[in-house]
């Protein structure tokens, strides 16, 4: 067989760029806070960071880097780690095993083992907004590292409708101690009229992602979807910062150009729209990525983008801390969420749901095995399930994946032709 | 002597067939809630005149609970799913479900799907205990399923009522570490198997009758003269010890239990709802006591310390943890417990529970090796 030319790796768009940038002068100012001896935090990935942000306090997020860590294959080490010499058991959260055990390799000032490396924190912000687990992660974060844990406790919504008052009135209290205990353990006045500042910087950003994401509603997509993922970042890490704003106006404009003259980041013929439910497989990502470039199926949307769509109004409390209370589908009974995903899917024109029965994720995972027959009534679309893991790349399996595709697409393509399902 | 077999016979019999005692309440025309572990406020239920009545699996081979439960689902849930999903809980007016845990978020639509013949009632604890809106918060929050039990039962929640309930639980709490005590004091006639049971039943029976029969144990127990224990003395950890063969191998290897920190024993009983004026306060009141548990957030969680001065206390030679298969909650606690337990010179042993199986030949193993240490 003839030898062939690698072929040239494609140029990112503008935003990409900006956004890698941004992701790297974050951690870099970081580095740089605890080497000058100021404070530096490890949070979960939705707390209300407008809180830290108005402090001007130095935040990394260990979901966020252990998702980076594992798309750079450098996990398998530190879950190693956990597993063996920290004892923890295989069953937990994989972000959880992989940062655990980067917790304890840092205690060695030399250690270079895994890209990117966060520096130790000296304080620690928890919402459980995601999951449970987060909540016995930090714990022994802050035991491990005897650092303090500044919670807010973001109650699960058993129920469908509005929360009740007693929801929202602890919520809000939670956001006003938060603000007090750290003014006490900064030694800092909270500077209200910025927080209200950034609190409308949070909300210009917030609007722009959700125009974004909705922009791949466009049929067909001008993105791939899993593009999605790779923006997240910004409205994560730097959701309260003006630097977002710039990258969300640059990634808006590069895809209205790209529906304008109707080209797409999608490699290949779009034949079919999927919504793709539950987190990337990060240590799989390129082959999930060609696999379903391959069959034409793009991912045009997914659930876990959606879970920093926090809306509130600037200044008000009682909306703040309904927002981070509801923001993520993880915090919604398992109606809700099916309500919501099949809104999406129709609005997204989705031929098809594929779940990612993530190993990590007990809850994600409930709530596809109990959804999806509420998908397949309501929206009338095929639901596949693959096995695979956030992080932990032994649970997935190249061909279980294939294989659950190729049926998925039969049931597809068999509905275009005899449903005339455009 | 003769008494206390039959005394413990009685509290065999009921825990293992809790099903018996749901239909005999229900024939007596008494109305019966399912509470979900551990921590659903039972007083709740006892003040709107029905039996509460704890929801803690059984020892089955899930069938058909797979359809809507994932493979890594805590196992107890499981089995929970199971039985709901195959009838063993028809017959219950309702079930009341703390959501403590990850597989609560999910069992909650599970069993809205899977068993609804079985209405649900939902609730969440605060677990920032140190914010001061987290008492009120539960507080309002126990209204709300006093509310819905009453909308769903058409019982009533008062407050006389629950004041008298809170009586009747804390006493039934004394009753049961009354018990312990004794318990330890002749460890030649309460083993194992025969503490479980005692400790078990009581997830099922009626309080007050249970506490009446608690205190006739611990009567005849008292007149018994004490046994000084030669063999090795452990201390249990963590959300059951289950089935009855695992704890028999603890008497044929000469082991005696002499204390526990297991979700569905001793951690019903050590944290007394506090006095007060309002029954609902006083609950929360409850739950803001509460210590060393993997379920309930501690910003500097000590159940490892707690579990080695327990083990001081009582002469233990060791802590068993034994392991939930899939609890998270309980894995996330089971490194720094095993380490503060091993600092402290004594060994931990890890012992893997399992509802859908009977087969505990490596938890056999794991207990040969501790004896012969």
């Amino acid at each position: 067989m003839a030898e062939t030319a690698p072929k040239p790796k494609r140029e990112l768009p503008k935003s990409r760029q900006m956004v890698n940038e941004m992701t790297a002068k974050v951690y870099a100012d970081a580095w740089e806070a605890k080497r000058r001896g100021e404070p530096v935090a490890w949070s979960t990935a939705i707390f209300p960071l407008e809180v830290p942000e108005t402090f001007g306090i130095n935040v990394l997020y260990p979901e966020n880097n252990a998702a980076a860590v594992s798309a750079k294959h450098y996990g398998d080490g530190l879950i190693a780690h956990a597993e063996g010499a920290l004892r923890y058991p295989i069953n937990i959260c994989s972000y959880a095993r992989l940062n655990l055990g980067m917790a304890d390799k840092l205690r060695d000032a030399a250690f270079d083992g895994a890209d990117p490396l966060m520096p130790l924190p000296d304080l620690l912000f928890l919402a459980n907004n995601s999951c449970t687990q987060l909540m016995k992660w930090y714990e022994n974060l802050a035991r491990d590292l005897d650092i303090p844990i500044f919670f807010v406790d973001c109650l699960y919504r058993y129920d469908e409708g509005e929360l009740e008052p007693h929801r929202i009135a602890y919520g809000r209290g939670q956001i006003e101690k938060l603000i007090a205990d750290l003014e006490v353990f900064l030694g800092k006045k909270f500077d209200w009229d910025r927080f209200l500042e950034v609190q409308k910087r949070a909300q210009i950003n917030t609007k722009l992602f959700d125009e974004c994401v909705a922009l791949n509603s466009t049929k067909p997509s001008p993105m791939d979807g899993f593009d999605l993922f790779s923006y997240m970042a910004p409205q994560v890490i730097c959701r309260g910062k003006e630097i977002t704003t710039a990258i969300f106006e640059q990634w808006k404009a590069e895809t209205l150009e790209r529906i304008a003259s109707g080209t797409t980041t999608f490699r290949g013929e779009e034949k079919y729209r999927v919504h793709w439910e539950g987190i990337a497989c990060w240590p799989n990502l390129s082959y999930n990525l060609k696999t379903l470039s391959s069959y034409g199926i793009n991912a045009v949307i997914n659930g876990y983008v959606t879970a920093w769509s926090l809306h509130y109004e600037p200044g008000d409390l009682d909306g703040m801390a309904r927002a981070y209370q509801t923001a993520s589908t993880n915090s919604l009974s398992t109606q809700a969420i099916m309500d919501k995903r099949s809104k999406t899917i129709e609005d997204y024109a989705c031929d098809g749901m594929l779940c990612h029965v993530n190993r990590s994720c007990k809850l994600m995972t409930f709530h596809i095995f109990v959804g999806r027959e509420m998908i397949e009534e309501k929206n009338g679309v095929p639901v596949a399930n693959f096995d695979g893991d956030q992080s932990d790349g032994r649970v997935f399996s190249e061909a279980q994946f294939e294989t659950r595709l190729q049926a998925m697409t039969e049931i597809m393509a068999e509905r275009k032709r005899t449903e005339g399902v455009k | 002597m003769a008494d206390v077999k039959a005394l413990l016979g009685q509290f065999e019999a009921m825990a293992a067939d809790p099903k018996a005692l749901m239909d005999r309440y229900i024939a007596e025309g008494k109305k019966v809630v399912g509470c979900f572990p551990p921590y659903t406020p039972e007083e709740l239920v006892h003040a709107a005149g029905m039996v509460p009545m704890g929801l803690w699996g059984g020892q089955v081979t899930p069938s058909v609970a797979g359809k809507y439960n994932p493979i890594f689902t805590c196992s107890l849930m499981r089995s929970c799913m199971e039985l709901g999903m195959t009838g063993a809980y028809e017959g219950l007016s309702a079930v009341i479900m703390p959501m403590l845990c990850d597989t609560y978020r999910g069992m909650a639509g599970a069993w809205r799907v899977g068993v609804p013949g079985v209405p649900l009632i939902a609730f969440i604890h605060p677990q920032n205990r140190t914010d001061p809106g987290a008492r009120d918060y539960l507080a309002a929050e126990y209204r709300t399923v006093a509310e819905r039990l009453e909308k769903m039962t058409g019982a009533q929640v008062t407050e006389e009522a629950l004041q008298k309930s809170i009586d009747v639980y804390n006493d039934h709490a004394a009753a049961m570490l009354d018990f312990c005590r004794a318990a330890n004091e002749h460890l030649d006639v309460v083993g194992p198997v025969a503490r479980h049971a005692v400790m078990k039943s009581a997830r099922f029976a009626e309080k007050a009758e249970h506490a009446a029969l608690v205190r006739q144990l611990v009567e005849q127990l008292d007149a018994l003269p004490r046994h000084a224990w030669k063999g090795k003395k452990l201390v249990l950890t963590g959300i059951t010890a289950e089935p009855d063969s695992l704890l028999e191998m603890f008497t044929a290897h000469g082991i005696a239990v002499v204390a526990d920190d297991l979700a569905q024993e001793s951690r019903q009983y050590r944290t007394p709802v506090p006095a007060g004026k309002d029954g609902f306060d006083r609950l929360a009141g409850q739950w803001q006591g509460r210590q060393g548990c993997s379920m309930v957030h501690e910003t500097r969680a000590e159940r490892g310390q707690m579990l080695v001065d327990m083990a001081k206390e009582t002469g233990a030679d060791g802590v068993a943890v034994c392991l939930m298969r899939f609890c998270d909650v309980e894995e996330y606690d089971f490194p720094y417990i095993s380490r503060d337990v091993e600092a402290a010179g004594m060994p931990c042993l890890c012992l893997e529970i399992d509802q859908s199986t009977q087969n505990n030949q490596q938890n056999g193993t794991k207990i040969q090796s501790f004896v012969e240490m």
